[in-house]
């Protein structure tokens, strides 16, 4: 009998896989379990385009609703899985149903956090994960009305500038110093900062939300800096968590999110992780890491499906997302979270430049701002691990290309 | 509906390794030169129409649009990375001495 493939979690990582698995192997079976009702879709529109009614919701599709059973990938949407049996290799679903499985992907990607402050269970308030919840923002979305946008990380920041787009009346309040603060540093972030100013943003920083007030509906937001900001609703951004309570009793190690070596595979044999929820092992980097988004959860969801047929292929892709706010074009090839030395290309004032973060003289990470084929250029280098000349990077007349072979 | 073949550059205006923009009846078309052979596609990507004459690194004959990715490649139009799904229309070239002739 033909092995027995299943992917938790109808996510962009685990419908890639599943698309993958067929592509490299015409017959296992391959099972998608996903707790939305939707067919797997991919999530950056729902900020951005989707969310500003500009793209219909059928293009965010990962593939057409049909493409499944026509490539003989069984599908489960619109409900969850429960439980693993590790000992008998079963999932076990909500209904009852039990899903055999030789092996296993855990995609379960995260869920948004939530306040737990006072007035938090307000209607109105509202945070952004789903196509559901971009429906519920959308709904809110009348020129003039105010929003209070909770937390200028990418999510944030890109809902203000989509909402503001819309002419709404845009308030963000962020407990750092600026935008993308601790991805970012001060300096980048205060150009973002600058962007939503440009756009007639509001913004409030290190300040943090105490309570909402309203009756029934959220009409007001209480700062700890005691602000009181009227407001028609609210849409918080303020982070992720792995989804991983299905992984309870398993003996699977679970560390912010499901630890996985650079196979994708978990310390259980057969049963594997990839996307959000993956606290995956970089060869490149040499160190553990979890990355929130799109390209990785292609990447990995891929490398997953691959390593799962045996094929023993290391996962090492050099991490890199874009996030669009108005007409800019903002980019992220790299790993860091500290750095010792910040070192641009082109100026920070002027709407394009590149900054790379800088660890022992080797580049860990590149931001650009509308400076897309440079942060594509970056990227080998960051992957060499080798020393540079940073005077290079900075030199302007110099192509990035030319720097891969040299030192 | 017949094609016409319509000439807008010269072969030495598109150095190799290079995409160079072609405004035919208006209408952006960007032109590739791999290796001295020349390729005519769409310039705006299929995903968020991004210019792939400003946009694009070529490397071989797959053209990356560096707005968010995607890949194409520039004999066929093939998708071969996403976040684009649709394939990027492509138009024959035929090349007589230094004229580019390019059948919309």
């Amino acid at each position: 009998m033909a092995k027995s493939y299943v992917i938790v979690g109808g996510s962009l990582a685990g419908a890639t896989a599943a698309i993958t698995l067929r592509e490299e192997d015409a017959e296992v079976s391959v099972t998608l379990i996903g707790a939305e009702r939707e067919p797997p879709y991919e999530r950056p529109p729902l900020s951005k385009a989707y969310l500003r009614g500009d793209v219909p919701f059928a293009k965010s599709l990962v593939r057409p609703a049909a493409f499944y059973l026509e490539h003989r990938i069984e599908t489960m949407f619109g409900i969850r899985a429960t439980r693993i049996d590790v000992a008998r290799r079963v999932v076990e679903l909500e209904d009852g149903r039990r899903v055999p499985f030789d092996v296993l992907l855990i995609a379960t990607g995260g869920r948004n956090r939530r306040f737990s402050i006072p007035g938090s269970e307000l209607e109105g308030i509202y945070s952004l994960r789903t196509v559901e919840d971009a429906d519920r923002i959308r709904a809110e979305m009348i020129p003039g009305r105010r929003v209070v946008v909770v937390g200028m990380g990418f999510i944030g920041s890109e809902v203000a500038a989509s909402l503001r787009q819309k002419d709404l009346d845009v308030l963000a309040i962020e407990p750092a110093k600026t935008p993308l603060f601790r991805v970012l540093g001060e300096a980048v972030g205060q150009r973002i900062a600058d962007l939503h100013g440009a756009h007639g943003v509001r913004t409030i920083f290190e300040d943090t939300v105490a309570a909402f007030e309203g009756t029934q509906r959220v009409a007001r937001v209480i700062t700890k800096g005691g602000l009181r900001l009227d407001c028609d609703f609210v849409v918080a951004g303020i982070g992720v968590e792995p989804v991983v309570e299905i992984l309870d009793g398993t003996g699977v190690h679970v560390d912010n999110g499901v630890v996985v070596d650079q196979y994708c595979q978990t310390n259980v044999p057969g049963i594997y992780a990839a996307g959000d929820v993956a606290n995956h092992y970089h060869p490149v980097f040499e160190r553990q890491m979890r990355v929130e988004h799109w390209h990785n959860a292609v990447k990995q969801g891929a490398a997953a499906a691959r390593n799962m047929l045996g094929k023993g292929v290391p996962y090492d892709e050099i991490h890199w997302f874009w996030s669009d706010q108005y007409d800019a074009n903002l980019q992220y090839a790299g790993f860091h979270t500290k750095w010792e030395q910040l070192v641009v290309r082109g100026r920070l004032d002027s709407g394009s430049f590149l900054a790379f973060y800088i660890n022992d003289g080797r580049i860990d990470a590149v931001v650009g701002l509308n400076r897309p084929k440079d942060v594509r250029r970056a990227i080998p280098l960051i992957k060499a691990r080798r020393k540079l000349n940073l005077g290079l990077l900075q030199d302007e007349s110099i192509d990035l290309r030319s720097l891969t072979a040299a030192d | 509906m017949a094609t016409e073949p319509v000439t807008t550059l010269k072969t030495s205006e598109i150095p190799a390794g290079t995409i160079v923009a072609a405004d035919v009846r208006g209408t952006r078309i960007a032109v590739a030169n791999v290796g001295g052979n020349y390729y005519a596609f769409d310039d705006a990507c299929t995903h968020e129409q991004c210019s792939l004459t400003e946009m694009g690194e070529l490397a071989g004959t797959t053209v990356t649009c560096t707005c968010h990715g995607s890949e194409f490649d520039v004999r066929t139009g093939k998708v071969l990375a996403p976040p684009a799904t649709v394939p990027v229309k492509v138009y024959p070239t035929r090349v007589e001495g230094d004229a580019l002739h390019i059948e919309v």
